[in-house]
């Protein structure tokens, strides 16, 4: 597997730490994904449960099993990428770069990078009933620079697309820059965002002094 | 694989910059594949009947989520799918053993389940079930009616073969 260094920050102290971008994840990868992040989710549910919080509010990726993911990850145009800080998965994307098309002018048909999943380790979630803080930032925003940056190689110019989970409609939104382009009947009625070629220049120089 | 060795990740001013962007985003999970799977399409209606039986059969024993889950000795994650109505067909020993720590029979809780064909007797009376029982904290009267109805004739088929 190869991989970018990076960094991810730590939220008790905002220190930015070393952390790398893994590309090429094979099935066994994603079962150890499942057993580091099984353990974790069941700790979540407990305290959630002991905390009284209503389910609607409960992490809406908490039932996800990764190893399901296997078959998918095995297909030629999907490629899977995580991020390890301190020898653990914190993030696990699985992205598609054939069959998907833009919607947005003005390169309206042509193809874009398809994100298939993407999340961060249970240990990063933020759960303010149960007093979790999450223990790394800027995972979930790494792999989505990950995907313009594939975007780019591809030749798709930046552009992505995906469908997010009700909770993480705001993140694709306004961190990711993404446009919204409504609900999608076939995709359980998701919401389904874009990224254009020059929004997808734009989050890429985001920090940057002008 | 590509080769990635002289590429760098983004630059320590974007990382700061998106960290406190993120503050007002934590969630950042994208599912579009669950729905290539079917890994969530809406419960059928097996899995919320026997969702809403197994709820109500702990509640009337006054066994929490956690209880139930050690009693029967299967996860906690399982327990609260079932009971979540999630799209998932439970694994038959987690059936049997849910079956045999509420005292019901397991033959027939298969069927609610969707585990084995159901009778028409056990349909019929699942979709009374489903018809009759809300999910609230407190077992209302109607609510132990409906269970006890249900129950009943799970029981009366198992003993009629």
């Amino acid at each position: 597997m190869s991989g970018i260094e990076t960094f991810v920050q730590r939220r008790s102290d905002k220190e930015l730490v070393s952390a790398t971008i893994l590309e090429g994840m094979a099935a066994t990868d994603l079962l150890v994904v499942e057993n580091e992040w099984r353990a974790e989710r069941s700790s979540v549910m407990q305290e959630l449960l002991s905390a009284g919080v209503a389910r609607p509010n409960w992490p809406e990726s908490l039932h996800w099993d990764w190893s399901r993911k296997v078959p998918e990850l095995q297909l030629l145009a999907s490629t899977g990428f995580g991020i390890v800080c301190e020898k653990r998965w914190q993030g696990v994307m699985i992205t598609k770069s054939a069959g998907y098309f833009t919607r947005l002018e003005p390169d309206k048909g042509k193809p874009l990078l398809y994100v298939d999943y993407l999340e961060v380790a249970p240990w990063n979630w933020v759960i303010p009933q149960i007093n979790r803080d999450g223990l790394y930032k800027t995972v979930g925003s790494t792999l989505f620079w990950r995907a313009v940056q594939q975007s780019e190689e591809e030749g798709f110019h930046g552009r992505v697309g995906l469908h997010a989970l009700p909770q993480a409609e705001p993140f694709y939104e306004k961190v990711c820059r993404m446009r919204p382009l409504g609900r999608d009947a076939s995709k359980q009625n998701l919401l389904y965002f874009e990224l254009t070629r020059q929004q997808a220049a734009g989050f890429l120089k985001m920090g940057e002094s002008k | 694989m590509t080769d990635n060795a002289k590429r760098s990740g983004p630059s320590r001013e974007w990382l700061l910059h998106i960290a406190d962007l993120e503050d007002a985003c934590p969630s950042v999970s994208v599912g579009g594949m669950a729905c290539d799977f079917d890994l969530l399409p809406a419960a059928s209606e097996a899995q919320r009947v026997f969702g809403r039986l197994i709820e109500l059969a702990r509640r009337k024993k006054n066994l929490t989520v956690e209880q139930l889950a050690v009693k029967a000795d299967i996860d906690l994650e399982d327990l609260v799918e079932i009971e979540n109505e999630e799209p998932i067909v439970p694994q038959v020993r987690t059936v049997f053993q849910l079956a045999h720590a509420l005292e019901l029979p397991a033959g027939r809780l298969m069927e609610v389940a969707g585990l084995a064909k159901a009778r028409p007797e056990v349909n019929q009376a699942a979709l009374k079930f489903a018809a009759r029982s809300e999910s609230t904290a407190k077992l209302t009267r109607e609510e132990k009616e409906a269970l006890d109805e249900f129950v009943k004739v799970l029981i009366e088929v198992s003993d009629g073969g």
